[in-house]
């Protein structure tokens, strides 16, 4: 091998974090190396994540409203509306956005390399190309942002044919009549709510006695509530002992209780594992924690402080949205500039069905902080743009200090949560009384009302 | 592949098969000609109470024309349920094995069973070649963790222009006095495979991502397929591996590491390496079912 191709700075992975850390870098004038294994560029984001989940889950929410249009249009959808429909716009979609990041990359003048990254030193690193041969760069800071792929379990024989994970699940040519979802996560529950939308007979199967047992209690019962009406269940306190495809027609999982379960497809989404395995980070002194992550302080530095790692790779919260911040902050941290306020708060977006999302304190969070929490609630069905749109479900639940004074937190489930949200994080960056919610005017009807209607409902409290 | 003693045509002679099978797939008179192992066993097992329905199930799933055949008659009106069936193992579920056993039986009989078109080693070779290809294709898929299902059946499916021009020679003028040189033959494969194939697709309404794959397998092509599935692209490496496991390839296992779709598909060599690996498993499964 030649000797190594000096850069300024070295990108490993394309992904949202490895991106911004890599335009970042860019527009600061540095020559970026931008290393990423496959072809495309986006990473699990763009291909496995964020984007397809997000496009079949519209499809779906779409098709369904057609669906429930038809009966009061009377006009008739097509029998046959097939999911490799729903998957060819999925694949349309991603694609335009794979090329729309390419382009990013090459206006602004980054290098893109097609090949396995792994380090050869600290400051150098090796890239191996497809055909074999390899090519060595180096760089005086160094960025990884190599993602993360979904866990297989030892007990799960994972075959992507009848046992399938967050990955193979989107390459579904059929629906199946039903599916049996193991995990009780972000991942797990935004899939189950989805497939029961389309009319699949859906099992969501985990330990806890509720699914995304990190949420506030009133917005995941609100979810189970509309996820048990389209026809899906879930069976909490359960653990999984084996899980078998028949050679035939089903899958059959065995609970610990002794209890089984067929279906005829499962899903496995049970977490997700860092991509460590070919960085070979033994050549650079960084040695990963007992869970498999890149430890790193809050500029996102390991212990080799040239070295950052950012996004899925050092573990939660494992979101896109963070990830590409993380990149963009750690390169302005390594080169000296001004990344500006760290983030205060970070907004959470749930893309279940219905939608569910939150930021800040929860009421048992503000409870323990303050040794108390004043709550207001305001629910869809109440407000004019609710009733407008038939929406039976969603609650907006704004959490104030004892007095009822100041904002805390904000809860959201229903339709247009992940957008709505905003609003309220606006609020706390800004440290917000309450009643700047009630002596103002939003449009109407909106489901923005709805922060006027909880401010008022803590307001009356605040009178008693 | 086994060649049958070569026997030279006549320029016109050739010409005269070429014209037969343009005009015949021009009418659209296809059909298909079943594997008589496969067949034999599916009148078994489906005559046996107790036979054991995983049994069953991949048995129907080894042979290109039963599987091809069963996925149209799935799909036909007196079966068909709100969604059309896309996979074998969709038709399964759907239809139920014991339906299933049936419709394997009619479809057996119709095709004449023991119908012998005097290329029997050779036909013998495609099949495998076919399901071979089905295999790796499933292997593929699942290392990019990617429909199996669909990757099995693009694979199982990909050259079924193949058997259906046997199927029309058998019926051409000049059948009757002995079979026609397998170089002949292999030249009007050449020519022919992938539209007899794509017309029959069409025809027998297999599904889009199938179709698609007939249509575009080949290594030149593969970029021109659209379907979410890949089968095209995935098909074509399987293809490859198995023509290079069945040693009838013009490449060897270091040669197929430089092809475009090995970095397509983004396979690095140590991918390729344990793809390769899984060629003595595929083989046994194929002589398993193709003894
Ligand atoms: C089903 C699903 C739904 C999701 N929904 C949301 C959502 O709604 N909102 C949200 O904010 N987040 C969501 N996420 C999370 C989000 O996708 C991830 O947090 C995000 O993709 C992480 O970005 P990243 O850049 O760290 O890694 P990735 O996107 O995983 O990218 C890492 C890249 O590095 C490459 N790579 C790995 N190893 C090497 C190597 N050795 N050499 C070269 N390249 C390498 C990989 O090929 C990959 O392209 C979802 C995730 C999943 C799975």
């Amino acid at each position: 091998m030649t000797s190594p191709i000096p850069f300024d700075l070295i990108v490993i992975g394309s992904g949202p974090a490895g991106q911004k850390a890599a335009i970042q870098g860019a527009k600061a004038g540095k020559q970026v190396a931008l290393i990423e294994q496959t072809r495309e560029v986006g990473g699990a984001c763009v291909y496995q994540g964020t984007i397809p989940s997000k496009t079949l889950r519209e499809s779906a929410l779409q098709m369904v409203r057609f669906l429930q249009a038809t009966e009061v249009f009377e006009f008739r959808m097509r029998d046959d509306v097939k999911i490799t429909n729903l998957m060819t716009r999925l694949d349309r979609v991603v694609r335009a956005h794979g090329k729309f990041m390419k382009d990013q990359l090459t206006r602004n003048g980054i290098d893109c390399f097609h090949g396995r990254a792994g380090f050869v030193s600290d400051h150098e690193v090796r890239i191996q190309k497809i055909d074999g041969t390899a090519a060595l760069v180096t760089a005086p800071i160094i960025i990884v942002a190599t993602g993360s792929r979904p866990r297989v379990p030892d007990n799960i024989p994972i075959d992507h044919e009848h046992i399938l994970d967050s990955d193979s699940i989107l390459s579904l040519v059929y629906l199946p009549k039903s599916l049996t979802v193991l995990g009780g996560g972000v991942i797990a529950s935004e899939y189950a709510s989805i497939f029961a939308l389309l009319g699949v007979y859906v099992t969501m199967v985990d330990t806890a006695d509720r699914p995304l047992k990190f949420l506030d209690q009133e917005l995941t019962d609100e979810f189970c509530e509309a996820f048990e009406k389209t026809g899906g269940h879930y069976r909490g306190g359960q653990k999984i002992a084996t899980v078998q495809w028949d050679g035939c027609s089903k899958v059959t999982t065995v609970l610990e209780s002794g209890e089984t379960l067929e279906s005829e497809k499962v899903l496995v989404a049970l977490g997700r594992v860092s991509n460590l395995e070919h960085l070979h980070l033994q050549a650079t002194g960084i040695q990963p924690t007992t869970r498999g992550l890149i430890p790193v302080n809050h500029h996102c530095q390991t212990t080799v402080p040239h070295i950052y790692a950012v996004g899925d790779v050092i573990g939660p919260p494992s979101l896109a949205s963070c990830s590409m911040e993380q990149g963009r902050r750690a390169v302005c941290h390594a080169l000296g500039l001004n990344p500006g306020v760290a983030p205060e708060h970070i907004p959470m977006g749930i893309y279940t069905i219905p939608e569910m999302s939150s930021v800040g304190l929860s009421e048992q969070e503000a409870t323990a902080k303050y040794g108390g929490a004043t709550v207001g609630r305001a629910r869809f069905h109440e407000i004019a743009r609710g009733q407008i749109s038939g929406m039976t479900h969603g609650l907006l639940k704004m959490i104030a200090d004892p007095k009822g004074e100041q904002l805390l937190g904000i809860h959201i489930v229903g339709e247009g949560a992940t957008e709505l949200i905003h609003i309220g994080q606006m609020g706390l960056l800004h440290n917000m009384p309450i009643d700047r919610f009630i002596d103002n005017i939003f449009n109407f009807p909106t489901l923005a009302e709805t922060y006027r209607v909880a401010a008022l409902d803590i307001a009356k409290q605040r009178q008693h | 592949m086994a060649h049958s003693t070569p026997t030279p045509l006549a320029q016109e002679e050739r010409e005269t098969l070429r014209s037969f099978i343009a005009d015949q797939l021009e009418r659209g008179n296809l059909d298909l000609p079943l594997l008589p192992v496969v067949a034999n066993r599916v009148l078994l097992l489906s005559n046996d109470p107790n036979a054991d329905a995983s049994q069953l199930s991949s048995l129907i799933q080894q042979d290109q024309a039963l599987a091809g055949q069963i996925l149209r008659i799935a799909n036909s009106p007196a079966y068909a349920s709100r969604t059309p069936i896309v996979s074998l193992q969709q038709a399964i579920t759907w239809l139920g094995l014991t339906m299933l056993a049936g419709l394997a039986f009619s479809v057996s009989v119709q095709n004449g069973v023991f119908h012998t078109t005097g290329y029997e080693p050779e036909v013998r070779n495609l099949w495998r070649h076919a399901l071979a290809t089905g295999l790796f294709g499933k292997e593929i898929a699942r290392r990019i963790r990617h429909n199996v299902e669909n990757a099995f059946l693009c694979g199982l499916l990909h050259t079924i222009g193949k058997p259906a021009i046997l199927h029309l020679l058998s019926q051409s003028p000049g059948n009757s006095v002995e079979p026609f040189s397998w170089i002949t033959v292999e030249s009007l494969f050449e020519e022919f495979h992938g539209m007899a194939g794509s017309k029959l697709a069409a025809v027998w309404q297999l599904p889009d991502p199938v179709q698609e794959t007939i249509r575009y397998y080949q290594d030149d092509q593969y970029h021109q397929a659209i379907s979410p599935t890949k089968g095209a692209m995935i098909t074509c490496l399987a293809h490859h591996l198995a023509s290079v496991m069945l040693e009838n390839s013009t490449h060897d296992e270091n040669s197929l590491l430089t092809l475009p779709v090995v970095q397509d598909l983004n396979f690095y060599p140590e991918d390729m390496t344990a793809l390769l690996e899984l060629g003595e498993t595929v083989k046994a499964s194929v002589e398993c079912f193709l003894p």
